[in-house]
C-alpha cells in the first residue's frame, strides 16, 4: 500500500508497517515512517546493507494488505545495477512482524556477503511524531543476546519493548545484526526476522495478552481476507474502474478492523492511516453508516464498544458526560500518562445522536432487533446526553465548548480543525458553538430513538415525548440557522445567536437528516451543486468566495469523499437523483486516480482546470470512511432502502455506468440483488 | 479504616445497581501493600452485587498497589490510562473490569494544565 509519496505500507488493523520502497525505514522524529502498534512506534529503524550498499527496489508486491514484498538489488538507483546479487524481502504484519529475507547469488563467482540489519527503536507515541515532540521523560534500555537484540523503554510502571531475532546463526550487536553469508554461484541463502512488540506490565506479562489469545491464528489472515470479500455482495457492472475502487474498499475495510483492548475479540474499523489508526467514535459510526449494504458486520461490535465506553461521569480533561460517545480511544504513552486526554477522550457533539441513527437504521437493514434491546440504556442515555449536557446555552441546541483547555478540540463536529467554522469574511466566531449539520443529526437521533421507543421497547410516552421535541427542534433550526437572503443554511451559530454565514459543505448533510422543509430542498441543491461547491469532482467542504477559502485548506476547501457520499444519499431522500449521480460519477472517477483508493480528501480544485484530482499533501489513505463512500455512493445509485420487510430498488445513475448490479445484498429479507440498467433513452 | 475498605464497605451496603441490570461476573480486587494482600471480591448477577472479602477464584482479577487503591477511592484515577501505563493489572475479562471501574467515583475538576499545542 502506497500512499505518503514513495511508502509502502503493511497493515493488520491498528499495527502496521511504514517503510520506503526498498522495505528500509530511517525515521525521523516527525515522519510517521517505522512499525507502529497500539499508537507506539516500535521499530523507528529497520536498514537493510549488503556489504554497506543500501539496497533499491526494483519492484514491489502489496497486493496483500498484511504482505509486502520487495524485490531489491544493492547499490544506489542511480548506478548502473550489475545484479549478480539480488534479495527478496518478504514483511509479514500480524501481532508481530515477520521478514522473510532471501539473497541469491546469479553471479558466476563464490560470494562472501556481509548482510548487516540496522535496528533501532525510538518507542515514540505517535502524538510526538505528529507534534513533532522529541524529548522522553523514561529511559531507553538495550539487551544484546547470543540469539536476539531486545530494545526497550520504561517509564515507572509504562514499558514497552521489542524483541529482534533471526533464524539463521547472527551476531547481535545495540545498533543491529549481521550475518557472514558464503554463496556460491545459483545458491541462495535465508533467513526469517521477527520483530515481537510487547506492552509489558510489570510482572512481564503483556497487558494485550488476554485479547491476543482470541485471535486466529495468523495462517488463517489470507483465507478470513477471502472470505470477508465472499461474504461481501458481488458488484457486477461493465465499469472497470468502479470495480477497482469496490474491491479495493472492500480489502481496505478488512486491513483496517481492529481489535481493541475492552471488546473480546470483536473487530471495529480504525479510522485511517497513518495518523488514526484506532477507535473513532464519529469515524466508525460514520463508516458503519455507509457499509451497512455491504459489511453490516462491522456495526454490532461498532456499538457494542462505543456503548462500553459511554460517559458515565463528568470528567473535564477527558470532556466526559453521562451518555456522551466518546471520540478517540489511544494506547500511547501520551495517553498512559494522561498528557493527552485520549484514555478515552469524548469531545465531539455528533458521536452521541449518531449512535443512535446508527442503531436504528441498522434494525431497519437487519431486522436484529436484539441488538435494539441490548443496547437499550445506552440509546436513552446518548439521546438523555444531547438535552441534558449539550445545550449549553438553554436555547434548545446542540453546543460545543471544550472544557480541556489545554488539550482539548476547539471544534468538536467533524470539521475539527481550528479555523474550520468561520463567517463568510473570515472571522471566527466566539464559544459555544452550534454548527448546523449537528443540529440535523440530533433532530434525526430524536426521530429514529422514537421509532425505537415505539416500536420494540414499548415506551409510547417517551416516543411521543422525543416526536414533540424533534419537531420543536425542526421548527427552531428552521427559524434560526436559514438565511432567506441568501438561500441556505449558515454553517453554524455563533456564542450569542448570530448565524454564521458562510457557505459549507454542511448544509447537505442536512438533507441526510431531513430537517429541511421540502419547499427548501431545491435551493439548497442549487448551492450544493453549484460552482462555488460543486468542483466537478464533488462538493467543496467549503465555498469558494469565502474569504477562508482554499483548496488545499484541510476543512475550508478541500474535497472528502465521505462528506459527498452523506450529501448524495441527502440529495437522494429528497428526489434528487440526477445530482446524487452526478455526485458518485464525480467520486468514483476521482477514484480510479488513486489506484481505486479514495484518500481522506483531495484538492477542491475545479474539475475542468485540472482535469485530475490534486492529491492533498497529508491525507490519511487508506481511511475507513473513504472506502465507505463508495459503499455509500453505490447504495444511492441503486436506491436501495430497506422497507418494512423487503429491499426496495429505485436506481438513478450517472450516464458513466451503463449497468450496475449488486447481488446478494444481506439484510432482514435474506439476500437480494439490486439492478440498475441505463434506459436507452438516457444514454 | 482506609478510602478502599470504605469504598468497598459502601458497594456491600449499595447492594443494587441498575447500570449493571445486564451485567454477570465476578472481580477480585488483589491490592498489595508490603506482601501483604488484601482481596477483595464482587459477585454481579443482573446488577446485583455482593462483596466478600475472598480469595475464591474469579472471571476477573484486578492487581492493584494499595497505593493505588487508595488513589482509585479516592476518584483520582484514570483506569484505562491506569492499564495502559501498568499501574492497574488485569487479567480476565477486561471488559468486565471497564464496567467494574464505573462504580469509582471520579473528581469533575481535575487539574488542567494549560497548552497551546491542541486537539488531534
Amino acid at each position: 500500500m502506497r500512499d505518503i509519496a514513495g511508502t509502502v505500507a503493511c497493515i493488520d488493523g491498528n499495527t502496521f508497517m511504514v517503510s520506503d520502497a526498498s522495505g528500509d525505514v530511517q525515521s525521523s522524529p516527525s515522519t510517521p515512517v517505522g512499525l507502529f502498534a497500539a499508537d507506539t512506534r516500535f521499530l523507528s529503524r529497520w536498514r537493510l546493507t549488503v556489504n554497506g550498499e543500501c539496497m533499491t527496489a526494483l519492484s514491489v508486491d502489496d497486493s496483500q494488505y498484511f504482505e509486502v514484498t520487495f524485490f531489491a538489488v544493492p547499490g544506489a538507483a542511480v548506478d548502473y545495477v550489475e545484479a549478480d546479487v539480488s534479495a527478496i524481502r518478504r514483511r509479514r504484519i500480524g501481532p508481530d512482524l515477520t521478514e522473510s529475507l532471501t539473497i541469491f547469488n546469479y553471479g558466476e563467482r563464490d560470494m562472501t556477503l556481509d548482510v548487516r540489519l540496522e535496528v533501532a527503536a525510538d518507542f515514540a507515541d505517535i502524538f510526538e511524531i505528529k507534534f513533532d515532540i522529541g524529548d522522553k521523560s523514561g529511559e531507553h534500555y538495550t539487551h544484546v543476546g547470543p540469539n536476539e537484540l531486545r530494545l526497550g523503554y520504561r517509564r515507572a510502571t509504562y514499558r514497552r519493548e521489542v524483541v529482534v531475532s533471526a533464524s539463521e546463526p547472527a551476531e547481535f550487536d545495540p545498533g543491529g545484526l549481521r550475518f557472514a553469508v558464503r554463496l556460491r554461484p545459483g545458491q541462495q541463502w535465508s533467513t526469517r526476522l521477527q520483530a515481537v512488540m510487547l506492552a509489558l506490565r510489570p510482572d512481564g506479562v503483556d497487558l494485550r495478552s488476554a485479547l491476543r489469545a482470541l485471535r486466529p491464528d495468523d495462517s488463517t489472515l489470507p483465507a478470513s481476507v477471502q472470505a470477508w470479500v465472499a461474504a461481501a455482495p458481488t458488484l457486477d457492472t461493465e465499469s472497470v474502474g468502479l470495480q477497482q475502487v469496490y474491491r479495493r474498499s472492500l480489502v481496505d475495510l478488512a486491513a483496517l478492523r481492529f481489535a481493541p483492548l475492552s471488546l473480546g475479540g470483536a473487530s471495529v474499523p480504525a479510522a485511517g492511516l497513518p495518523w488514526f489508526m484506532t477507535l473513532f467514535g464519529r469515524d466508525s459510526l460514520l463508516t458503519c453508516l455507509q457499509t451497512l449494504p455491504i459489511t453490516p458486520s462491522l456495526t454490532p461490535p461498532t456499538l457494542r464498544i462505543l456503548g462500553s465506553l459511554q460517559g458515565t461521569r463528568t470528567d473535564d480533561v477527558l470532556e466526559e458526560d453521562p451518555g456522551r460517545i466518546l471520540h478517540e480511544l489511544r494506547y500511547g504513552e501520551s495517553a498512559a500518562f494522561e498528557e493527552q486526554p485520549h484514555s478515552p477522550y469524548y469531545g465531539t457533539v455528533d458521536a452521541s445522536p449518531l449512535f443512535v441513527v446508527l442503531l436504528d437504521e441498522y434494525e431497519r437493514w437487519s431486522g436484529d432487533t436484539a441488538l435494539v434491546m441490548e443496547l437499550e440504556q445506552e440509546a436513552r442515555a446518548a439521546l438523555a446526553w444531547i438535552d441534558l449536557y449539550a445545550d449549553l446555552t438553554s436555547t434548545g441546541y446542540v453546543w460545543y465548548q471544550r472544557r480541556n483547555r489545554a488539550t482539548g478540540l476547539d471544534n468538536q463536529c467533524w470539521k475539527d480543525s481550528w479555523d474550520s467554522i468561520s463567517y463568510a469574511d473570515g472571522r471566527l466566531p466566539g464559544f459555544p458553538r452550534a454548527t448546523c449539520e449537528t443540529q440535523g443529526y440530533a433532530y434525526d437521533a430524536k426521530i429514529r430513538g422514537a421509532r425505537l421507543a415505539r416500536t420494540f421497547w414499548g415506551d409510547t410516552a417517551y416516543a411521543e415525548r422525543l416526536e414533540s421535541e424533534a419537531a420543536a427542534l425542526y421548527d427552531r433550526f428552521n427559524r434560526d440557522f436559514w438565511l432567506e437572503d441568501r438561500g441556505f443554511y449558515a454553517l453554524a451559530l455563533d456564542h450569542d445567536g448570530t448565524p454564521v454565514d458562510s457557505l459549507s459543505s454542511n448544509i447537505g448533510h442536512l438533507l441526510w437528516s431531513g430537517i429541511v422543509p421540502p419547499e427548501r430542498a431545491a435551493r439548497v441543491v442549487e448551492h450544493l451543486m453549484g460552482p462555488a461547491l460543486f468542483s466537478g469532482w464533488g462538493v467543496r467542504t467549503f465555498a469558494e468566495g469565502q474569504r477562508r477559502y482554499n483548496p488545499l485548506g484541510y476543512h475550508n476547501g478541500t474535497v472528502w469523499p465521505f462528506d459527498n457520499s452523506f450529501i448524495a444519499w441527502g440529495l437522494r431522500r429528497y428526489g434528487f437523483g440526477n445530482e446524487a449521480a452526478r455526485i458518485a460519477e464525480g467520486i468514483l472517477s476521482a477514484a480510479t486516480y488513486f489506484e481505486g483508493r479514495l484518500p481522506e480528501a483531495f484538492g477542491g480544485f475545479d474539475r475542468d482546470t485540472t482535469r485530475f484530482p490534486i492529491r492533498y499533501p497529508t491525507a490519511g489513505s487508506p481511511q475507513a470512511w473513504s472506502s465507505g463512500a463508495c459503499m455509500l455512493l453505490i447504495r444511492t445509485m441503486l436506491g436501495i432502502n430497506p422497507h418494512e420487510d423487503h429491499l426496495a430498488v429505485d436506481p438513478a445513475l450517472p450516464s458513466t455506468f451503463g449497468r450496475i448490479a449488486l447481488l446478494d445484498i444481506p439484510g432482514r429479507w435474506g439476500k437480494r440483488d439490486a439492478f440498475a440498467r441505463q434506459r436507452p433513452d438516457q444514454r | 479504616m482506609s478510602e478502599t475498605s470504605a469504598f468497598f464497605e459502601r458497594l456491600t451496603v449499595a447492594g443494587q445497581d441498575p447500570r449493571f441490570s445486564k451485567v454477570c461476573g465476578s472481580v477480585r480486587f488483589d491490592i498489595r501493600d508490603d506482601g501483604n494482600v488484601e482481596q477483595w471480591r464482587l459477585d454481579i448477577d443482573h446488577g446485583r452485587m455482593r462483596v466478600t472479602r475472598s480469595d475464591a477464584p474469579a472471571t476477573t482479577v484486578i492487581q492493584v498497589s494499595a497505593q493505588v487503591a487508595e488513589a482509585m477511592a479516592r476518584g483520582e484515577v484514570n483506569g484505562l490510562a491506569a492499564i495502559t501505563r501498568g499501574e492497574i493489572m488485569v487479567d480476565g475479562d477486561l471488559a468486565l473490569a471497564l464496567r467494574i471501574g464505573r462504580l469509582f467515583p471520579r473528581e469533575a475538576g481535575r487539574l488542567q494544565r494549560e497548552d497551546p499545542d491542541s486537539g488531534t
